[in-house]
């Protein structure tokens, strides 16, 4: 049932992309107000089934297809509070595609509750997991609003007053709310370390071992730690930082993907 | 008298060619004597977006030949490129368009009247606006008046000052936590300053190089009025700056504005040049912690949200056909040639019945904008009409041919004494030129 769910809710979601698309072309509060409930719809719905089948579970989730699909929940969950935090619907137009991309990959695989490894069943597990994809998240929708201050950017320095430049926030509102993101993700992602840190010298059987997802993390952790220094004590901002998030971003994905063994997953597939 | 309008605006030039025709006021007035020896009548218009100059002359050719003698010397054989020339009722048009912003940057913006209004008291004073121009000059701010309160244009309408603004927005997300300083207490500056206070902007600081003015303006929007020597440190704590000074030279190079950056850090610096020449040099924008604006990028801002104002725009020019009319019918009659006059009115009276039956024959199925195009349609029929005739009748004068000319029309086209309307008792410009002068 709960695949049913999130199926349902990924229609609720592309259906929104789409009503955020008009939006960029043609404001109207309908519009922002329909992929609001869309989103939100969605977001029940899909809440409902992440609750059933991480309940089962011990609030873990396990395989690449409950992953995804955690991510996706988490980066329209925070879009949809961002947007009833600042109104700025045309943040949709960028993050609902966005989590759709993500979704539609966990959907596509094999999923239902799938046994843990004795090894890690730790009691502080499932806060470990849901840290780093909340801080994962968080990334990913700053990444989304680096991109959306990289074309407002150049709009503005190649003075073309088309579409974009009416409809995008000002850059001073795009990168505020990069540096918000990017410092909540940094607290996750710091956390996430610390306890797998802590998992590595107090589990049995788990080891440091080097390998990508360790690598790409603490080489993340770095890239932010850096971003976040340069704001504050250099005053860094603009297209540097959308940059530097963007790479970050895609740093802390392939830490996200290497967790998994993915070609195991994909067996599943149609 | 022939009236003939040469000159290049924001439409067939670019900045740099209009910024070499920007004349100080006292070389304004050597090109304008030059210009205007009798019999011929000069009038030099000169804002940011234009410099025009429109003469009375006796015939068409002399005066363009002077005029494109001066240009030439003034901003070399490349401004002669960018010219628009228009004679006779087209040089009207122009002209009433321009006085009624249907041409200006950002259509409907008043600041062109008054601008207008200052090159015609300066024509005066230096003997170059005499009675043929005073005529045609006051019909034109007749029409802007006219304009203006029948049309919606001007409510609708943003000034540069406003455009900028907008453009502020685009960088920061509202002005309340922002310095923003205003260089320049002219005009231009007043009203930069109005919006940007009408803005939120959180503190607005005013310079001027003559302090007093910076104070009073500085007193009427609730500003800080700052030395004009500490120019380069009041731009290093300010957010947005908005410019608009007489300088000849840059104010603002990258060198000068490059050296702020180090104790900026990073934080982001909004320019608007709303001067003519520029007080920015055009490098500055280079720097990756500068936005910096023109006049030009400001044109090519609200060009993009021009659509909105058309359909006023529509309107504005069917007033101006009637006030080109009205002043050609008026100046017919000052000829001496009162067949011109019954030829229009006739032509006219025909027009203004043959509309009235199609409106009436079409019902009410027309909406007011069709109606509308139909009436301009029969206007200016009768004004394309009507100008070959009305041109060399004026050209050969009242006296022996013009004379004979004006005997066949009336005999042409039947038009007795009695088959013309009464003459009208005072003339609309000369009613314009006691009632419409600031």
């Amino acid at each position: 049932m709960s695949h049913s769910l999130v199926s349902l809710a990924c229609h609720a979601y592309g259906l929104a992309a789409l009503v955020y698309f008009a939006y960029l072309v043609r404001q109207s509060e309908v519009l922002a107000t329909t992929g609001r409930v869309l989103v939100g719809g969605g977001l029940v719905l899909h809440g409902v089934a992440l609750f059933a089948l991480l309940g089962a579970q011990g609030g873990l989730p396990v395989g690449p297809a409950q992953g995804f699909s955690s991510l996706a929940f988490l980066l329209l969950a925070i879009f949809l509070a961002l947007d009833v935090r600042y109104r700025r619907p045309v943040i949709g137009a960028f993050l609902t595609p966005l989590a759709v991309t993500v979704l539609v990959p966990g959907l596509l695989m094999e999923s239902g509750p799938s046994p843990l490894p004795p090894a890690v069943r730790q009691p502080l597990l499932p806060l470990h997991v849901s840290l780093a994809l909340l801080g994962l998240a968080a990334f990913a929708v700053a990444a989304g609003v680096g991109v959306m201050y990289l074309l407002m950017e150049r709009q503005v320095r190649a003075k073309r007053f088309g579409l974009l430049f009416s409809r995008l926030p000002s850059l001073e509102f795009l990168d505020t709310l990069n540096r918000r993101l990017v410092v909540w993700g940094f607290i996750a992602l710091s956390v996430t370390l610390a306890t797998g840190a802590f998992f590595v010298s107090t589990a049995p059987g788990v080891g440091w071992t080097w390998d990508a997802k360790e690598v790409a993390t603490v080489v993340a952790w770095g890239v932010f730690a850096a971003l976040v220094n340069a704001r504050i004590f250099a005053g860094w901002r603009g297209r540097r930082v959308a940059l530097l998030t963007m790479a970050g971003f895609g740093l802390v994905l392939v830490s996200f993907l290497s967790s998994y063994d993915l070609s195991s997953a994909t067996r599943g597939m149609p | 008298m022939e009236l003939i309008c040469i000159g290049l605006s924001h439409r067939s030039a670019p900045l740099a060619i209009r910024e070499r025709l920007a004349l100080p006021e006292p070389q304004q007035l050597e090109v304008l004597q030059r210009l205007a020896q009798a019999p011929v009548e000069a009038l030099w218009v000169s804002t940011c977006n234009r410099v025009e100059v429109y003469l009375a002359a006796p015939t068409a050719r002399l005066g363009r030949e002077r005029v494109h003698a001066e240009l030439r010397e003034l901003g070399g054989a490349e401004a002669l490129e960018h010219l628009y020339e228009h004679e006779g009722e087209a040089a009207l048009v122009h002209l009433f368009r321009v006085a009624s912003s249907l041409d200006s940057m950002v259509l409907g913006e008043a600041q062109i009247l008054g601008q207008l209004k200052d090159s015609f008291e300066r024509g005066q004073g230096a003997g170059a606006v005499r009675g043929e121009m005073t005529r045609v000059c006051a019909a034109a701010f007749s029409c802007a008046k006219r304009v203006r309160t029948e049309t919606a244009i001007g409510r609708a309408a943003t000034s540069m000052a406003s455009a900028a603004v907008q453009l502020a927005s685009k960088v920061f997300d509202g002005l309340r936590d922002k310095t923003v300083l205003v260089v320049g207490a002219g005009e231009m500056g007043e009203l930069a300053a109005r919006h940007l206070r009408q803005a939120g902007a959180g503190r607005l600081w005013i310079t001027n190089r003559t302090l007093s003015r910076a104070e009073a303006l500085a007193g009427e929007v609730a500003g800080v009025a700052r030395p004009f020597e500490e120019l380069l440190s009041l731009v290093s704590a300010a957010d947005v700056v908005v410019t608009s000074t007489a300088s000849q030279v840059p104010l603002f190079t990258r060198d000068n504005v490059g050296a702020l950056g180090k104790g900026r850090k990073g934080r982001p610096l909004f320019m608007v040049d709303l001067a003519v020449p520029r007080d920015i040099d055009p490098e500055v924008g280079s720097l990756d912690w500068v936005h910096a604006y023109d006049v030009d990028d400001i044109q090519k801002f609200v060009a993009e949200n021009a659509a909105a104002r058309a359909e006023e725009a529509h309107k504005a020019g069917g007033l101006v056909a009637q006030e080109v009319a009205r002043f050609a019918k008026d100046r017919a009659l000052r000829d001496g040639m009162p067949v011109l006059a019954r030829l229009r009115q006739r032509a006219e009276g025909i027009a203004r019945a043959e509309v009235e039956r199609t409106l009436a024959a079409l019902g009410d199925d027309l909406t007011d904008k069709q109606k509308k195009s139909i009436e301009a349609m029969g206007r200016a029929i009768v004004n394309k009409l009507l100008h070959e005739p009305t041109a060399r009748l004026r050209a050969v004068g009242p006296e022996g041919d013009g004379n004979r000319l004006a005997g066949a029309a009336a005999e042409l086209f039947g038009l007795t004494e009695e088959s013309g309307a009464a003459v009208p008792g005072t003339s609309p410009a000369a009613q314009a030129v006691s009632g419409g002068r600031r």
